[in-house]
């Protein structure tokens, strides 16, 4: 699922590293001269304007509560009452399927199982994916910047203490830690509280935090390496010699010539969080009822897969719209910051 | 190596009982027990000893004595199961494998021949939203297509029920179920095999040994093949290591679960939802034994074929 | 006396069955009816997502393997193995005659019909039961409190190495009889003894669960093989012969080939296609109406006198308070619940526990609109509000805890609804289902509402009333504690025992007071009735023979295919 994260990896460690004191001007004024990377960022910001714009759709134009049950409910098409659920057809009468897309502002995309606005939900779904996935991938590269740069300015121990929780990290089904810590936090009366921080099962912090969490390694390998690198280099051999100390070295000298790095990863790393979350919401293991996401309104589709396709295809279009808008606009940062990448990623 | 596998068994018995409400003798007891029954069953299985004997046990059952049992499938020895889920899993990611390699190799290579025209944009941008698809809804569309509405036509009436048959029951049908969710598997890793490829192939442009071979008057295919191509291997079979690896120990687990193969992956989901510690240690050991231990692999490739990586 | 009275007990579930059935079932149902019989011969091919656990009788509580577990096995007593209401007549099996209690009820003696052997040979001995009972205690069962009223099972229970049951079962395998000495009188005893915990295995059978490899038997099939992973083989047994028709009559297939791991929507494909005979699981919701339009013929819809409901617990707030329960009883709106499982054809709202169709059920819903016909109607919300206002629990939290499946979200989601639109601040917990069941039960979990399922073991009101609602299912602290709402009334619990007590003597004045019992349980309202399910059999084109008991449901020994 990372692999996108991976290929830059592979980049990162193929390539000598000499960001420099690159001017950010000039690397913006690259970005908005790629055509190609700007249709993308425009995408992007649609989808999560949309989004945002969730609870205005439901309020005004479907005119519904997309997390209520309307299993008894009628709704008008063409000035005609008809059924949210339908009932199965035949001697037998088995089954209720539910209304299909009316491409009228109720039930624009028809209903799910159990007669909820689709549309509203998929809108709303957005919304919890976006903040999932922007969320743990500001986290992973938050928490993986400093764990880069202590383990590859100090080596040593710290390192080797480190690379190897990276290890295990990495080895670790990111499944199995989202299942056993949802039970727990479902099974535990109140919660898991980490100091001012209260998490309930249903709170989309959970899922943020772990997913977050798993993919720290990914980004904090490659900024190690960075750091490794520019340890080395003539300049902080200089600041040292001025006699400047650790932190001013890692923070003030390092942490700049490395941030271009995880500026070129962010995007991408929020294209893999939102396949994660996607994925895991669709195992019901992410986002919980009565939150929507893209993933487990895909769920809520694979029931309906034959008889109302829509309902699992409109959040997969979603996510690939999305997913494909931050690959694109990956590359078109790495590009704008790395001029000499270019050559080698084609536009 | 072993540090971190001993680790995460460690894990994994550590999150296990630290989640609250879950009784194993509930479990292991079935549908409607009495109280005492379940005291019974805790003493009979061990777990009213402290903690760490219950850890030791269950280690000396999954590697020593190896008869481990499920505790949601009472009596069901875990090993079994296991070994009757792994060649579905290798079914899957061999064969996916085998696409994703030979289609990766020729989108990879056109692309880089093809720079400048408008070709190489197009085959990454295909490549690009082959990368930006959920596996998972990928294969629930092509079950969609395959099995429902397109199944009545000429093109996919072929198309049997979603199943594994083992090959050395009917490798006919073997094949024919598993080509869906090969192709589902492989459009990921095509979509990221031909980036990385071509990437690397245009990379080694201005490598002297390619200008020499260039100037010594090889022909442009052939130095493609013999000299470029061969370099940008040495990525493509480290990165390919990683993946596989990373496959057959449960990351197949999404494509496993939208066609029901009942392979490694498909198994770990199960015995999640049911809690079932056993089945969850024996597979996540299994899994990160193969990605661990491919891990370790790459990272020696890695250092013995490009110095600079080498640890400090 | 009593083995007169016993079969009154069966003439009234046969009258009330062969009233019941008569209006409620669909074109399809069989109900009483058999399809007509085909040839004997073949191989029929089962298919189910999953397996059923553990093979060992003594050890498996599924219905899954029981269809499997009567066609091999044999009790002293059995259900009649024949479609529609008959099928809940308990008969003489291995025995001779189903004996008259003596010593007040409490010893029962079985005399064994000669000549039985088991699939490996092995003669049928009296013996044999005192290993089958010892088995439940030592394995452990699962559900060993079905007879922990054998002299000497409750020191059994407490430790199954020093199990001694010599005073409870006694038997003379000369003579061939089998008896058994209770406690105390219980007049279910027959319907115990009929369960496949109680089936009869070789006296030399390892106390031990026997994992996946299930002991010979004496039915018309035996165990070919066992593997949870792919699959299960029957077939014949070549030492039966036919001793009673009428309980283990001979099978028309040569052999059973039960199939595990295929996706439930395969799994009808295949069936549909004619590559497989029957589907285990329900089918998938999106298949329903082709399979109700294109395929109604192969299609077999039977009630199932089973329950889905919410546990409201009764020792915590808001639900310690009688209005606030009454109040949801009202706002919850059975109709969204049968539509979520599939429709007014395949469940029938309900506010009662006991089912349809079943000894002391008479029909009586008070949380409707227009009540009096004891149908649910629908939602009466005006009156569920103002209940709650006067229970002054407007506003409190409720935590709905419900199951992780496509059908048990959806009704913990409907729960929350309504809980919310009646004023409360409802929240859903899911959990998968193989957990979410055990926490519900345990009292320290404080569970406020818990959604549940039941299904009966044997066709007796204190079955669902007793287990469910009586003090004796309610444990605190264990995760046993089937009576969720740890609902314990004294005065209830007390006609309940007389209830039991003058169902020895006198059953049909016994499930007149279960009927009183069911309607006061519902009034006190410890839980939120939902809907008693029917079942859908998606069967082959080429299947004939389909019979339906409420017992057992499909009966496997009648399907042929030739």
């Amino acid at each position: 699922m990372s692999q996108i994260v991976a290929e830059q990896l592979h980049q990162d460690q193929a390539e000598e590293h000499v960001a420099g004191r690159s001017p950010w001007a000039l690397a913006g004024r690259r970005l908005l001269r790629d055509r190609l990377a700007l249709a993308a960022l425009v995408l992007f910001l649609l989808i999560v304007l949309v989004s945002f714009a969730a609870p205005l759709y439901a309020d005004h134009i479907a005119h519904t509560d997309p997390f209520v049950n309307n299993l008894n409910g009628t709704t008008v098409i063409n000035g005609k009452r008809v059924p949210i659920l339908q009932q199965g057809g035949g001697v037998l009468k088995l089954g209720e399927t539910p209304i299909g897309p009316t491409w009228h502002g109720n039930y624009l995309l028809g209903a799910d199982n159990q007669g909820r606005d689709v549309m509203s939900r998929v809108l709303y779904g957005g919304r919890s994916s976006l903040l999932v996935g922007i969320g743990s991938a500001v986290i992973a590269c938050l928490v993986a910047t400093i764990v880069g740069l202590l383990a590859g300015f100090f080596g040593g121990i710290t390192d080797g203490i480190l690379s190897r929780t990276m290890d295990l990290i990495w080895a670790f089904p990111v499944f199995l830690l989202a299942i056993s810590v949802g039970t727990v936090l479902l099974t535990a009366p109140n919660g898991l509280a980490l100091g001012p921080i209260h998490i309930q099962a249903q709170s989309l912090w959970l899922p943020t935090l772990i997913i977050g969490g798993v993919y720290v390694p990914y980004v904090a390998r490659p900024i190690r390496g960075a750091v490794l690198s520019i340890r080395e280099k003539e300049f902080i051999e200089a600041a040292t010699a001025l006699g400047a100390s650790n932190w001013r070295l890692m923070f003030r000298e390092i942490l700049p010539n490395v941030i271009s790095t995880v500026i070129v990863l962010l995007p991408l790393m929020i294209a893999t969080t939102i396949l994660t979350e996607s994925a895991l919401s669709y195992l019901s293991i992410g986002v919980q009822p009565p939150n929507a996401s893209w993933g487990t309104v895909i769920d809520d589709g694979q029931q309906l897969l034959y008889t109302r396709p829509i309902v699992a295809i409109a959040p997969g279009v979603m996510i690939v719209l999305t997913v494909l808008a931050l690959n694109v606009l990956g590359d078109g940062v790495r590009d704008a910051l790395d001029p000499r990448a270019k050559l080698r990623i084609g536009k | 190596m072993a540090a971190v596998l001993f680790a995460i068994t460690l894990l994994v018995f550590g999150i296990f009982f630290l989640t609250p409400g879950v009784d194993p003798a509930r479990q292991l007891a079935g549908r409607n027990p009495n109280p005492q029954t379940l005291v019974l069953i805790r003493h009979q299985f061990g777990l009213d000893r402290p903690l760490p004997v219950r850890y030791l046990l269950l280690m000396k059952k999954l590697f020593i004595t190896r008869d481990l049992t499920s505790y949601s499938n009472q009596g069901a020895k875990v090993m079994p199961e296991i070994v009757s889920a792994t060649p579905v899993t290798l079914s899957l990611v061999f064969g996916a494998a085998v696409i994703w390699v030979v289609v990766s190799i020729a989108m990879g290579l056109a692309a880089a021949v093809l720079k400048g025209t408008v070709f190489d944009p197009l085959l990454m941008i295909i490549a690009l939203i082959g990368i930006s698809m959920p596996v998972f809804w990928l294969g629930e569309m092509m079950n969609l297509i395959t099995q429902n509405r397109l199944h009545s036509t000429l093109l996919f009436s072929w198309v049997p029920p979603l199943g594994y048959t083992p090959l050395t029951s009917d490798p006919w049908m073997w094949f024919k179920q598993l080509v869906i969710p090969w192709l589902t598997l492989s459009v990921l890793y095509i979509g990221f095999y031909a980036r990385v490829l071509r990437a690397n192939i245009l990379e080694t442009e201005n490598e002297d040994y390619v200008r020499t071979a260039h100037a010594k008057g090889i022909s442009d295919r052939r130095v493609l093949l013999r000299h470029q191509l061969r370099t940008s291997m040495v990525t493509f079979v480290s990165l390919f290591g990683l993946d596989f690896a990373a496959l057959v120990g449960g990351g197949a687990l999404l494509t496993e679960v939208v066609f029901g193969l009942p392979g490694v992956g498909l198994l770990t989901y199960q015995s999640l939802h049911s809690l079932d510690l056993p089945v969850i240690m024996a597979t996540v050991v299994y899994g990160a034994f193969f990605i661990v231990f491919a891990n370790t692999l790459v990272d020696i490739a890695y250092a013995w074929l490009d110095p600079r990586v080498r640890p400090t | 006396m009593r083995t007169r009275s016993l079969l009154t007990t069966t003439a009234l579930i046969i009258a009330m069955t062969a009233t019941a059935c008569g209006g409620g079932s669909s074109a399809n149902s069989s109900g009483g009816s058999t399809s007509s019989a085909g040839g004997r011969g073949g191989t029929l091919t089962l298919l189910a997502n999953s397996n059923w656990g553990p093979a060992d009788p003594a050890k498996n509580y599924t219905l899954q393997e029981w269809q499997l577990l009567i066609i091999t096995y044999d009790g002293l007593v059995q259900f009649r193995s024949a479609g529609g209401s008959a099928g809940t007549q308990l008969l003489p099996d291995l025995a001779t005659a189903i004996p008259q209690p003596t010593n007040g009820g409490k010893t029962y003696t079985f005399t064994l019909r000669p000549g039985i052997k088991y699939s490996d040979g092995t003669p049928l001995k009296a013996s044999d039961f005192v290993t089958v009972m010892t088995r439940q205690f030592t394995v452990p069962g699962p559900a060993n409190g079905f007879y922990s009223g054998i002299l000497g099972a409750s020191a059994c229970l407490k430790n199954a190495a020093t199990c001694d049951l010599s005073k409870g079962v006694v038997t003379d395998d000369a003579a061939g009889t089998v008896t058994f000495n209770l406690t105390a009188p219980d007049p279910e005893f027959l319907y115990k003894l009929s369960l496949p915990f109680a089936l009869a295995v070789p006296g030399n059978t390892s106390l031990k669960d026997l994992g996946n490899n299930p002991p010979p038997g004496t039915g018309p099939y035996m165990w070919k093989s066992y593997d949870p992973q792919h699959e299960a083989i029957l077939v014949r047994n070549p030492f039966f012969k036919v001793w009673n028709a009428a309980t283990q009559p001979d099978g028309m297939v040569d052999e059973i080939d039960y199939k595990f791991g295929l996706t439930v929507e395969a799994e009808v494909t295949q069936v549909e296609n004619g590559q497989a005979d029957w589907v285990f699981d329900p089918p998938p919701s999106d298949r329903l109406n082709e399979l109700s339009t294109q395929y109604a013929s192969q299609v077999h819809v039977n009630p199932l006198t089973a329950e889905f409901y919410f546990a409201l617990n009764v020792n915590i707030p808001p639900f310690n308070n009688l209005k606030a329960r009454q109040a949801i009883n009202f706002a919850a709106d059975r109709n969204a619940y049968v539509k979520i499982y599939g429709g007014p054809s395949l469940a029938v709202p309900t506010c009662q526990v006991l089912p349809p169709n079943f000894p002391g059920y008479k029909p009586y819903c008070p949380y409707t609109t227009n009540p009096g016909d004891g149908a649910w109607h629908g939602p009466d919300l005006a009156k569920a509000k103002q209940l709650v206002a006067e229970s002054g629990t407007k506003g409190a939290k409720v935590s709905v805890v419900g199951t992780t499946d496509e059908v048990g979200k959806a009704i913990a989601e409907q729960m929350v609804n309504d809980l919310n639109a009646i004023g409360y601040n409802a929240s859903a917990k899911l959990l998968a289902g193989g957990i979410q069941y055990g926490y519900i039960q345990n009292s320290d979990n404080n569970v406020q509402v818990g959604y549940s399922q039941w299904y009966q073991d044997y066709p007796a009101a204190s079955d669902f009333l007793n287990v469910l609602f009586g003090c004796p299912g309610f444990h605190p602290h264990s995760d046993a504690s089937p009576n969720i709402s740890g609902f314990c009334d004294k005065t209830i619990q007390a006609e309940m025992n007389a209830a039991l007590t003058q169902g020895e003597t006198d059953p049909t004045g016994a499930n007149q007071a279960w009927a009183k019992i069911d309607q006061q349980v519902a009034d006190l309202a410890p839980m939120v009735q939902l809907f008693n399910p029917k079942l859908i059999d998606f069967v082959s084109k080429r299947v004939k023979g389909y019979a339906w008991s409420p017992q057992w449901y499909m009966l496997l020994s009648h399907l042929s295919v030739k």
